[in-house]
């Protein structure tokens, strides 16, 4: 004989079928986004596994106070950067003590204006290549432009993830773009690519 | 608007960022000067380039698997 089902305790609001539907809806469909910034923000795939993974079990023990279908992709990438900035501060006795707002932005174009205005040199600098110069970059550089140039972020988004006004999402931006473009720049005259100008 | 403040917006014009009174006053400038069109046409080959040199990577199998294991002992 049939029984009827059993009533979920009234301690659990949301059934964990349902819980963990609605979290492989929207939250686990973002995994290779958390794992390309937290690849960039670590620098080695070891530690982005575990950070990935730290976040993956933050976020869903506490989905049920993300309000569903919002953004979950902005509210995990907020969960991951604190839980990176946690581990980073532990790790690093001495965290970085460069004022980044402080970093005069370079201009490239001017230099390469006369002899490849089109840029026909980036297109010799490999993927690795790229990735390397970026990890160089300050952090507070780094993940704002892994948001904005990598994951097509919106301004008021990456404000949100990192708790910064728009304002200082826009200049430090600015000045990652051109930091990484003169880091670019610099290979590829080491490189040959490119003449440059004499310095 | 003269060259300095077009180039200083040039990043969040290409971002689609500005307002369209920015917008119209940036497109303007842009249409009647040469070299700040030229450094437009270079930065938006900068921000595709890393766009193509970044998007390629995804999350290994082997982490889908342990997320899944861990969440839901699977």
């Amino acid at each position: 004989m049939a029984k009827s089902p059993p009533v979920p305790p009234a301690s659990s609001p949301v059934p964990v079928d349902e819980k963990r539907a609605s979290f492989e809806r929207e939250a686990l469909v973002h995994l290779d986004v958390l794992y390309r910034v937290a690849l960039r923000l670590t620098g080695n795939p070891a530690d982005a596994d575990d950070l990935v993974q730290e976040t993956m079990l933050k976020a869903y023990r506490a989905w049920d106070q993300y309000e569903k279908g919002t953004n979950a992709k902005a509210w995990m990438l907020t969960i991951l950067r604190h839980a990176f900035i946690n581990e980073y501060r532990r790790r690093t006795r001495h965290p970085e003590t460069v004022d980044v707002d402080a970093i005069e932005p370079y201009a490239v174009f001017p230099d390469v204006q006369d002899e490849d205005p089109q840029g026909a040199f980036f297109d010799k600098i490999v993927d690795d290549q790229v990735l390397r110069a970026i990890d160089q970059l300050p952090v507070a550089f780094r993940e704002t432009l892994v948001l904005s140039d990598v994951e097509g972020m919106s301004y008021q988004e990456i404000a949100g993830i990192l708790g910064v006004p728009v304002g200082t999402v826009k200049s430090r931006l600015f000045r990652a773009r051109q930091l990484l473009q003169g880091k670019l720049y610099d290979y590829a005259v080491e490189m040959g690519y490119i003449k440059g100008s004499p310095a | 608007m003269n060259c300095r403040e077009c180039v200083e917006h040039l990043y969040e014009f290409l971002d689609r960022e500005v307002t369209p009174e920015l917008e119209q006053e940036i497109r303007a400038h842009l249409e009647d000067c040469p070299p700040c069109e030229e450094q437009y046409d270079f930065e938006e080959l900068f921000l595709k380039f890393l766009r193509a040199r970044c998007k390629t990577q995804g999350a290994p199998t082997e982490l889908k698997k342990r997320v899944l294991r861990e969440l839901f002992g699977e």
